[in-house]
């Protein structure tokens, strides 16, 4: 059993692709909880529910897709090349996972945003004189 | 080299769809509980059916997988070949996964909808 340089390549990918998805995945889901807390006016059942599945789909999604770009489909003969392939491969995930990043920041604020309106349209709303 | 890869296969996609149907099932309570207006009887019946066609769809699947398995020969193809099939069918759970979610949201939606804001004339 020979070990050609495509093996040392999964074997440094798979750890860093992990400890990097775990990281993005932990500290937005940490800090996303006052934002759910928000959207559900306060309701923290339902609130950290609805974070938990977030982010089950958020690990699926990025581990999946870091899985399956991993195949280096032909031999790496060099040092060098390793190295290149590696950083073009860990970089690309990197940008990947930023953007799904922003993403879920954006759905975050939107629903926020969402929630304070129709809030705001029911506090109005209740303000009017035989309609409380 | 092929029954190596089988077993590891087996074992991690196992393990993960376990733990995301037990994490859907424990989570996706609430939301049915909110759909059926506080019917807990109803709502626990449904959640354990769906959980079962859950289980049952995905590791059917993971499982027939391994019949279009190329042959193996040496230690990188193992674990190439084992990671892309597992990243087949963690974007397959994903994708089954948000659409759910879509599915929940609208329902909720469509169920909220003549009672979100009352006006009383």
């Amino acid at each position: 059993m020979n070990t050609s340089l495509n093996f040392v390549a999964y074997l440094i990918y798979l750890p860093v692709v992990a400890m990097l998805t775990w990281y993005v995945a932990h500290t937005l889901f940490k800090n996303s909880k006052v934002f759910m807390l928000d959207i559900f006016k306060g309701k923290e059942e339902i609130a950290f529910s609805t974070n938990r599945l977030f982010e089950t789909g958020f690990y699926l999604l990025n581990l999946g897709f870091a899985l399956k770009i991993m195949e280096v489909s032909y031999e790496i003969g060099t040092n060098r090349s390793l190295l290149e392939i590696l950083s073009a491969k860990i970089g690309g995930f990197s940008i990947y996972l930023g953007i799904m990043l922003f993403i879920n920041l954006y759905l975050f604020f939107r629903g926020r945003k969402i929630s304070k309106e129709r809030s705001k349209l029911a506090e109005a709303l209740s303000k009017i004189p035989g309609n409380s | 080299m092929n029954s190596i890869a089988y077993i590891l296969y087996l074992i991690a996609t196992w393990l993960i769809t376990v733990h995301v149907g037990w994490n859907l099932y424990k989570n996706g309570r609430i939301y049915i509980l909110n759909l059926l207006h506080g019917d807990e009887a109803l709502t626990d019946a449904i959640n354990r059916i769906l959980l079962t066609g859950y289980y049952l769809l995905n590791l059917g699947y993971a499982t027939l997988m391994i019949t279009q398995w190329q042959t193996i020969e040496t230690l990188a193809t193992v674990i190439s070949s084992i990671c892309g099939m597992v990243g087949n069918i963690l974007l397959l759970l994903a994708a089954i996964h948000f659409i759910n979610m879509t599915v929940i949201f609208w329902l909720s939606k469509k169920n909220k909808h003549p009672h979100s804001i009352t006006l009383k004339y």
